[in-house]
């Protein structure tokens, strides 16, 4: 039961992550695109946890969340915040 | 739906199917593990342990303490002792990577001259930090947000050899802090506390400084006698370094808290220093940069 229950939330939040990265990349306006993309991560920080890896968890919730969009929103400040076709 | 949305969805689509055939032919084994592979199995019994002789799985190893690394937590005792020259050398590439990055920012203290400059003649009061930045419940939970998040990484890295962690995730971690003050409070108000370009430098080699005495110390002590090697963290049969001490303040200690503890310091702020560069005022690069080509 409890195996079962690890597997679910495994594939619940693989799919949340996946929905998210489909989200970011066809966002137009990067400022969406980029709060998508920490959501997939976070949803990614979850998935780490459940296949036991806690130490990959710490770094990837900093990098991913934290840093990874901190750098982006920056470089989206200093250019555009719309994609053009 | 257009034609780039098309295309897209069915290279998901395809992907998606390729992945679950190739774990369907069980890539991964069972997920999660339900036993401990040989090679695991072998860093948990011997990593925290230098008394354990386990005659019936491993019949050759009869003296434990030449693989033991004085640590419970196997990322670490791999990344810092079993692997450490892999690490070491890891280390040496943000190292690099970070001193690229302040070349490509030069004329650095020129450019916020000319921003100071610049705040003088509009106003008349030259305070450089107020009116900059969010509101003030933002700024407000910044605060108290910093000094929380300093406290959680520096026990991600400082438990390091103990629990999951080290200090890679610690000073990532750690890097968040200047950054949500930077967004929160703007940049000069992080300047103005001291968490300064050239500070934070000192700070990043000092960190890297430790790190390398801290591998060479084995070798240093090694000119006595004992044949050691260099990262040596215990004493081996072959390599009779002194070791470093395993026992301190009460738990397992060994290089590994250590290298955890410099290493918080390279990564923590070498990061702040990158944030410190991209939230440069951009015109004035420009201007300068501009002024530069013109001469040549």
């Amino acid at each position: 039961m409890f195996y079962l229950l690890h597997l679910i939330m495994l594939v619940l939040m693989m799919s949340i992550g996946f929905v998210f990265a489909f989200l970011a990349i066809m966002e137009r306006d990067l400022l969406k695109a980029v709060v998508f993309s920490a959501g997939q991560a976070a949803a990614y920080v979850i998935v780490y946890y459940l296949l036991m890896s806690p130490d990959i968890v710490l770094a990837y919730a900093a990098i991913g969340v934290g840093i990874y969009s901190a750098v982006m929103i920056i470089a989206i400040k200093k250019t555009e915040r719309y994609e053009k076709v | 739906m257009k034609t780039r949305e098309k295309i897209l969805l069915a290279l998901i689509i395809i992907s998606l199917a390729l992945l679950a055939v190739i774990l369907s032919f069980g890539a991964l084994g069972a997920v999660p593990l339900k036993t401990i592979r040989p090679l695991g199995s072998f860093y948990l019994y011997f990593m925290a342990n230098n008394n354990i002789v386990i005659q019936e799985i491993y019949p050759s190893i009869t003296k434990p303490s030449d693989f033991w690394a004085a640590s419970t937590e196997g990322i670490t005792a791999i990344l810092w002792d079993y692997r450490g020259l892999d690490t070491l050398f890891e280390t040496s590439v943000f190292f690099f990577a970070i001193i690229g990055s302040v070349s490509v920012f030069r004329y650095y203290s020129v450019s916020l001259e000319e921003k100071n400059k610049k705040n003088t003649n509009n106003s008349s009061t030259n305070t450089k930090t107020s009116g900059q930045g969010l509101s003030l419940i933002v700024k407000l939970i910044t605060r108290i947000n910093f000094v929380v998040i300093i406290a959680v990484s520096a026990s991600i890295a400082f438990h390091g050899q103990l629990t999951p962690g080290g200090g890679f995730q610690g000073g990532a971690t750690l890097a968040v802090a200047p950054l949500l003050a930077i967004a929160a409070l703007s940049r000069y108000f992080v300047e103005d506390v001291g968490l300064k370009k050239n500070t934070m430098l000192t700070i990043r080699t000092l960190g890297l400084l430790i790190i390398g005495l801290l591998a060479l110390t084995p070798l240093i002590m090694g000119f006595a006698g004992g044949n050691p090697y260099i990262m040596e963290n215990q004493p081996k049969s072959w390599a009779m370094f002194i070791g470093f001490p395993s026992f301190g303040l009460g738990v397992l200690l060994g290089s590994l808290a250590f290298y955890n503890m410099a290493e918080l310091l390279a990564v923590g702020a070498g990061f702040t220093v990158v944030f410190l560069l991209l939230t440069l005022p951009e015109e004035f690069f420009k201007k300068i940069l501009s002024r530069e080509v013109g001469k040549q």
